[in-house]
């Protein structure tokens, strides 16, 4: 089974605008958030996170999570 | 006058809030992004005026559309703010009411969607969020109207409104700069302090917007400090600060309902339409029966009825009254086959149109395209586009106009750019006219294949077209690609009666205006000569100008003046040229028509021609749309001249190519 929770590690490799927006999102450090729903070919993944979903490129959810 | 403004993030039913609460409606989608400007209403039976600002997620602009919210806070001064929040999200949409309470404006919190909340088994304390916040709360749902006449009752009432404006606790070493810059500002500039702390902030939190007004205004009390801001992190502390009076305020005010009933229809919904496997084939599958519904099932019959209507008893009605009234031959051709065929033959059109809006609407209203923009990313983005343009393109197959529309949707400016520059290479439905009678005339055996082989050219020279401008723009911001997934909703009729109404009234007005000042001057070209009035388009200065071109025509195959005259009435819209070819060939038939083609053309050639026909210059309609939407008539030149030289450089290489082999 393929892990379902993660906590937000670092937006530090992220670039700025994507960051800011997560950021205005609510996300931030720490924050605990699950997946939903993942694409094959390293496509995007849907997060939720404080009742909103988010769908992110996969990239950019591999580096939040350290994954 | 009053004035109250509108501010929220998107996916909040700002919108639906703002059409419910003023006379005049503007455009509502489920889909971020959906009001690019600023719209304005006047709140029913009063006089006071209401402004719909562009969803946002913070007042730092990432979008160009985003930024219109700073900049009417920065220049503008609302008597009221009404800052529109999704109630399940409170935590987040928070962050933008702190911004907004800085600024100190009489703000009124507008918890909406609040159903949504409850249903998830809790909800909040207005009390304690109008105190700890210094600002009025009030709870609606605007889909249903709950708690609208109470809303509109306190914006009447808006004189009572306190604004202290909200102070909160940043870390020592903030506050104090913070005191420091806005004092030596309210000294130098005269700005309120209010205003003077505002910005402070604003500059520190690396606010483009303010950050760019500190710089032209010269304020140096911030741009001398900005190394030192940057240097302290003082945007993440800010940010920290924030977050944490959010988690406190909402713990505190969090009230647990006897009853909860989890969301399960999005939950329901979202396991089958964003499944991976599904995904794309469900995608497929609603665009297939949305073109089915536009250009099939209901649209074109309609279109046909139309049709048939204006090239019947309009036409015949006006040509006898015209002669009745003793009216010269050339009026009489100019009302009868210039402006009604023309101006008419594209309003026929209107009710494909029509449904194909009120496709877009449901989607738009219902939360799917946000889900059709995800599950289409990974094939966009090997293109440098994303997921979000491709919804622009599959409705370019429609027609181009609506196509270059949707690409509103789009955030970055230079993924929308591009998107516009390419759409036009999409094969719109008016081309497909010309292809049918043109392999009628010249490939009997292989129609379907070649009308196939010329859509799929389409979409490759769309494509390599991207990954191109991809490169020349150097776009990096492709990589923000970060979409909401809104909950659904169960669509409202008037709602997408409004988003139809919005998108197509355009379409009525912009392409009546262009295609009738443009019916006009074909018909003028293809009625005179140097002789004067002429009955023989034979002796028209369309038929000069057409004889004068061969030479340039001639390496891709074309040597017929009447193929190129024709070519020139395509621009006006691409439906015409079929029917521009049966007067220059001096037919009313179609089958004499293919007879006589057959005969001035060999396959190849017509083949060719196709590919230019398909790729050349973008209709009038498009054009002006493109001019619409990037603000600037250079693109659409730029659009019309581009189209013209790949046009020309396929079918050329077509044409030299295939003779080497036939």
């Amino acid at each position: 089974m393929v892990q379902q929770n993660y906590i937000l590690q670092s937006f530090n490799c992220i670039n700025g605008p994507t960051a800011a927006r997560l950021h205005d999102m609510g996300l931030c450090e720490g924050c605990p958030i699950k997946v939903i729903q993942r694409y094959p070919f390293h496509g995007p993944v849907i997060i939720e996170n404080d009742h909103q979903r988010i769908g992110l490129r996969y990239q950019v959810f591999a580096q939040l999570t350290g994954e | 006058m009053t004035t109250v403004a509108l501010i929220g993030n998107p996916n909040t039913g700002k919108t639906t809030l703002f059409n419910s609460l003023t006379d005049k409606y503007a455009y509502v989608g489920n889909w971020t992004g959906v009001t690019v400007e600023k719209k304005q209403g006047q709140v029913k039976d009063t006089d006071i005026m209401m402004i719909d600002l562009p969803g946002v997620y913070s007042l730092d602009p990432l979008t160009k559309d985003e930024s219109v919210v700073a900049d009417y806070l920065m220049h503008n001064e609302p008597q009221l703010i009404l800052n529109v929040t999704n109630a399940s999200q409170l935590r987040r949409n928070l962050l933008l009411t702190i911004e907004v309470l800085e600024l100190g404006y009489p703000t009124i919190l507008v918890l909406n969607m609040i159903d949504d909340l409850k249903r998830t088994g809790f909800e909040y304390n207005c009390t304690v969020l109008a105190d700890r916040l210094g600002c009025k709360v009030v709870t609606t749902n605007a889909r249903n109207r709950k708690g609208i006449a109470e809303l509109r009752k306190q914006v009447i009432d808006y004189p009572d409104q306190n604004a202290d404006g909200l102070t909160l606790d940043y870390p020592p070493m903030i506050q104090q700069a913070i005191r420091q810059a806005s004092t030596r500002l309210v000294k130098g500039t005269g700005y309120s302090l209010r205003f003077a702390r505002w910005l402070t902030i604003q500059f520190m939190n690396k606010n483009k917007v303010v950050r760019h007004f500190a710089k032209e205004n010269q304020l140096a009390p911030l741009l001398q400090q900005q190394a030192y801001y940057d240097a302290q992190k003082f945007a993440d502390r800010i940010f920290d600060t924030r977050l944490t009076f959010i988690e406190g305020l909402l713990k505190d005010a969090r009230q647990q309902l006897a009853t909860s009933n989890n969301r399960q229809l999005t939950s329901k919904i979202d396991r089958v339409v964003t499944n991976p496997l599904l995904g794309l084939p469900i995608f497929a599958l609603i665009f297939f029966i949305m073109f089915k519904l536009s250009f099939d099932w209901v649209g074109t019959p309609l279109s046909n009825l139309l049709d048939q209507f204006i090239s019947g008893p309009v036409s015949t009605t006006a040509d006898h009254l015209l002669a009745s009234l003793g009216a010269i031959p050339a009026l009489r051709s100019l009302v009868v086959n210039g402006i009604i065929a023309g101006v008419g033959g594209v309003l026929a059109f209107v009710p494909q149109i029509f449904m194909l809006f009120a496709c877009i609407s449901l989607l738009e209203d219902s939360g799917y395209m946000a889900r059709a923009a995800l599950v289409t990313d990974r094939i966009m983005q090997a293109i440098g586009l994303n997921g979000k343009s491709f919804i622009p393109l599959i409705i370019g197959f429609g027609c181009n106009v609506t196509g270059v529309m949707a690409a509103r949707t789009i955030e970055q400016p230079k993924e929308r750019l591009v998107t516009t520059l390419i759409m036009p290479y999409m094969s719109c439905s008016a081309r497909l006219p010309i292809y049918s009678l043109f392999v009628a005339a010249f490939f009997p055996r292989h129609q379907a294949l070649i009308v196939l082989s010329l859509y799929f050219l389409g979409v490759v020279v769309a494509l390599t077209m991207a990954k191109l401008y991809q490169v020349i723009f150097q776009v990096k911001e492709s990589s923000i690609f970060v979409v909401e997934l809104p909950q659904y909703h169960v669509p409202r009729l008037d709602i997408i009666w409004h988003g139809t109404w919005d998108k197509g009234k355009g379409f009525i007005k912009k392409a009546g205006t262009i295609i009738f000042a443009g019916t006009v001057l074909i018909w003028l070209l293809s009625s005179f000569g140097t002789t004067g009035f002429v009955s023989n388009s034979a002796n028209s200065f369309a038929a000069d100008l057409g004889r004068l071109l061969v030479p340039i025509f001639k390496p891709i195959g074309v040597i017929q003046w009447q193929a190129i005259s024709a070519l020139f009435t395509g621009v006006l819209a691409k439906e015409v040229i079929t029917s521009s070819m049966m007067v220059m060939f001096h037919t009313s038939s179609k089958a004499v028509l293919i007879t006589a083609l057959g005969q001035f053309i060999s396959p190849l050639a017509a083949y060719s021609l196709l590919v230019f026909i398909l790729l050349y210059a973008p209709c009038f309609a498009t054009l002006a749309t493109i001019k619409q939407e990037t603000g600037s008539g250079k693109w659409a030149l730029y659009s019309a001249g581009s189209s013209l030289v790949v046009a020309y450089l396929i079918a050329g290489l077509i044409f030299q190519v295939g003779q080497l082999f036939l």
